[in-house]
């Protein structure tokens, strides 16, 4: 996967850059919307990110630009905003995404995932598994080991995301945004009972866990 | 349109301007009507005199009756402001001659006279000028002028006053509907060009309340003309001005102050991050991880208190959508009941049903999420939460009530002020402030108390439809990183 990242302040450059390439993208960084028209130009890249402020340039005349030049690759806005700009969700609805600093890095990556998702075609799945535990989407009913789960209709949502994202971390802003749809920080760990709860249910009678919270981070549910 | 101050103002001009007209109409009826009564007085003291002087000099003889009989009718015809009669016989004028022993001796008119000469034998007539007679059987009474001729009989002429009353009443007709429509003219004169200078005045409001939260960039419409209204949409538009200015050097100052703190924290936050990657180190981990929750305070403090300040000069940025409240309570309960219960707190929702409003949804989702943290942070277990949702008259009103121990005394009158914060509170007091800034910014405003039984109570009321707040537009926002 190439990845053209598009920001200036040095120190955001070089951790983006390091855990990007850690993530398995190719990386090229341009400082600037002069270097990164030329570069997305020249080159054909699968998704871009975008810093909304660039010392030349306004990061969204920058993207329509780049858009008018004919480079399709979805593109990952990064805001240092408090408020979204009217035009950030007009891009948002075209199938771009943003994300407002500071921002967790498993955040960044899973939205990276899903702008590329997005972007190939594919079937939707109607069953999910992972390891023993298997969840039918069309009857909203979940089994581990073949034995049936009770759980409840948000909790069912809450795996199901998990199991989507199967060995990638989500962190709870995700989960509130995918899960409950609020945009929300939370000064209590709403989150983590949840998880909790749901941890009970899956990871109950002694079988194999497999939700597992990396702190500070987020959650993952993993095959090992 | 009968409060409107255009139908106030015609109205009242319309009376003052009808009193007027109706005085200059008056005196120029009255002015007429005696200007006619002179001119009748006048003929009829001529005629008396013309008939007194015939009657002198015709011979007391046979045919004395017949000769005064005929220059009477013949001055009858002659009688001013004489009217067209249906009646071919003539009532409206009669001459009367008395004996010196006053009996009816001559009698030239309708009828035998006997009425006649009672009526005058009843009144005293002056000899000097004519005056109104009363007779038995006429509804209108006479001008009657006398003379003593030198026989010592009197003569009498009598005129009606029906053909001058008719002239007048035609005039006065003719007057009335001259003055209504003077007057209903007058009315739509003023109505209208009153109303047109209102209608500026109304234009201006409509412009100046469409100038929100979100919207500063609009401005009231301005005629060419150099009148008050121009004037006062001018004002309007400097001070507009001026308004968008701080608001834009506020905006500017918070948004450079976000910017300058958030990208070393997102590069703070990526670095703590990355040097968690493949360390599996419980103990050296530990340290990192704590930094990470400590550093994801400071930025939700940041944006809070950023939050607060904009609110309080009411300049927070709101993008505005329709919310459900009922829904995204729900929602709320739904994701905090666990935590709830997990601390032996209880939760219900009483609530109306669906209850929409047009506000910013990430702020509303903040400031509910916030309440909700209040509760779980503050109270002991074993007590409960009622959240109600109430439509009242055109407001949502949202009441937090639990039965913990409430607001501590000394912070009662300020709640809702930034770092104000119980003894035991652990948060950075910016919690109420934050709730109470977001609902001002909407419109609403919080009241919070301790009620009577114990416990806090939360009351939000937050209008349906703030006024100036509108479903985004196409219009966007120059955007800075």
């Amino acid at each position: 996967m190439r990845l053209l990242l598009v920001e200036d302040e040095h120190d955001i450059q070089v951790f983006l850059k390091q855990a990007l390439t850690e993530a398995g993208y190719q990386v090229d960084v341009a400082p600037d919307g002069k270097a990164a028209e030329s570069l997305a130009t020249a080159d054909a890249y699968d998704i871009l990110i975008v810093d909304l402020g660039l010392p030349d340039q306004d990061g969204i005349s920058l993207i329509l630009r780049l858009r008018e030049l004919g480079v399709r690759a979805p593109v990952m806005i990064l805001s240092a905003r408090r408020s979204v700009d009217d035009r950030v969700r007009g891009l948002e609805q075209g199938g771009d995404d943003y994300l407002t600093k500071p921002f967790a890095l498993a955040e960044l990556l899973a939205r990276l995932r899903n702008l590329l998702r997005r972007n190939s075609p594919g079937g939707e799945a109607t069953r999910l598994r992972v390891l023993d535990l298997e969840l039918d989407l069309l009857r909203r009913e979940a089994t581990r080991s073949g034995q049936p789960l009770q759980l409840t209709p948000q909790e069912f949502v809450l795996l199901e995301y998990l199991c989507r994202n199967a060995g990638r971390v989500v962190t709870r802003s995700m989960i509130l945004d995918k899960v409950w749809g609020m945009r929300i920080q939370p000064d209590t760990n709403v989150v983590d009972v949840h998880i909790y709860r749901l941890r009970g249910k899956v990871d109950g009678n002694g079988q194999q866990p497999l939700i597992r919270t990396l702190r500070g981070v987020g959650y993952v549910i993993k095959e090992r | 349109m009968m409060h409107s101050a255009a139908w106030r103002i015609s109205l009242w001009a319309t009376v003052a301007f009808a009193c007027g007209t109706l005085l200059v109409f008056v005196f120029i009826e009255r002015f007429v009507a005696n200007d006619i009564q002179r001119r009748s007085d006048a003929w009829l003291s001529g005629e008396v005199d013309v008939l007194g002087d015939v009657a002198e000099r015709t011979p007391n003889d046979a045919l004395y009756g017949r000769v005064v009989s005929e220059v009477a009718e013949l001055a009858a015809r002659e009688v001013p402001n004489r009217q067209p009669s249906d009646s071919p016989s003539n009532d409206t004028v009669f001459f009367l001659q008395t004996g010196r022993d006053g009996t009816l001796k001559l009698w030239v008119g309708e009828g035998d006279g006997k009425t006649d000469l009672k009526a005058i034998q009843e009144t005293r007539i002056p000899a000097d000028r004519p005056t109104d007679l009363k007779v038995q059987g006429f509804r209108i009474p006479f001008r009657v002028a006398t003379d003593t001729l030198n026989d010592g009989t009197r003569i009498y002429l009598g005129l009606s006053e029906r053909d001058e009353r008719r002239v007048l009443r035609k005039l006065l007709t003719q007057f009335f509907f001259m003055w209504l429509s003077l007057v209903l003219l007058g009315f739509a004169i003023v109505f209208y060009t009153t109303r047109r200078t209102l209608r500026h005045v109304r234009e201006i409001t409509e412009a100046a309340s469409r100038i929100g939260h979100s919207d500063l960039t609009a401005r009231v419409p301005t005629s060419r003309r150099h009148d008050e209204m121009g004037h006062l949409a001018l004002t309007l538009n400097r001070m507009l001005d001026r308004i968008e200015i701080s608001m834009h050097q506020l905006h500017t100052i918070t948004d450079a102050l976000a910017h300058d703190l958030r990208s070393p924290l997102t590069a703070i936050r990526g670095k703590l991050e990355t040097s968690l990657f493949g360390v599996r180190d419980n103990e050296r981990t530990e340290p990192i991880v704590a930094a990470i929750d400590e550093l994801d305070r400071l930025t939700d403090f940041l944006n809070k208190s950023l939050d607060v300040a904009e609110a309080k000069a009411n300049a927070l940025r709101l993008t505005p959508s329709e919310i459900d409240l009922d829904e995204l309570l729900r929602a709320m309960i739904d994701l905090y009941e666990p935590s709830m219960s997990e601390r032996g707190l209880k939760v219900r929702l009483e609530s109306d049903g669906a209850l929409k409003i047009l506000a910013d949804a990430g702020l509303i989702h903040r400031m509910i999420a916030n309440l909700f943290d209040n509760e779980l942070k503050h109270l002991s277990s074993g007590c409960s939460v009622t959240v109600e949702l109430h439509a009242v008259s055109g407001d949502a009103v949202l009441i937090f009530r639990d039965n913990g121990k409430g607001f501590d005394q000394e912070i009662q009158s300020d709640l809702l002020e930034r770092r104000v914060k119980g003894k035991d509170s652990s948060g950075h007091g910016l919690g109420l402030a934050f709730v109470d800034a977001v609902v001002r910014a909407h419109g609403g405003f919080v009241e919070a108390s301790n009620a009577e039984s114990g416990g806090a109570v939360i009351a939000i009321t937050l209008p349906t439809a703030c006024e100036g707040l509108r479903l985004p537009s196409s219009n966007a926002v120059s955007a800075s990183g």
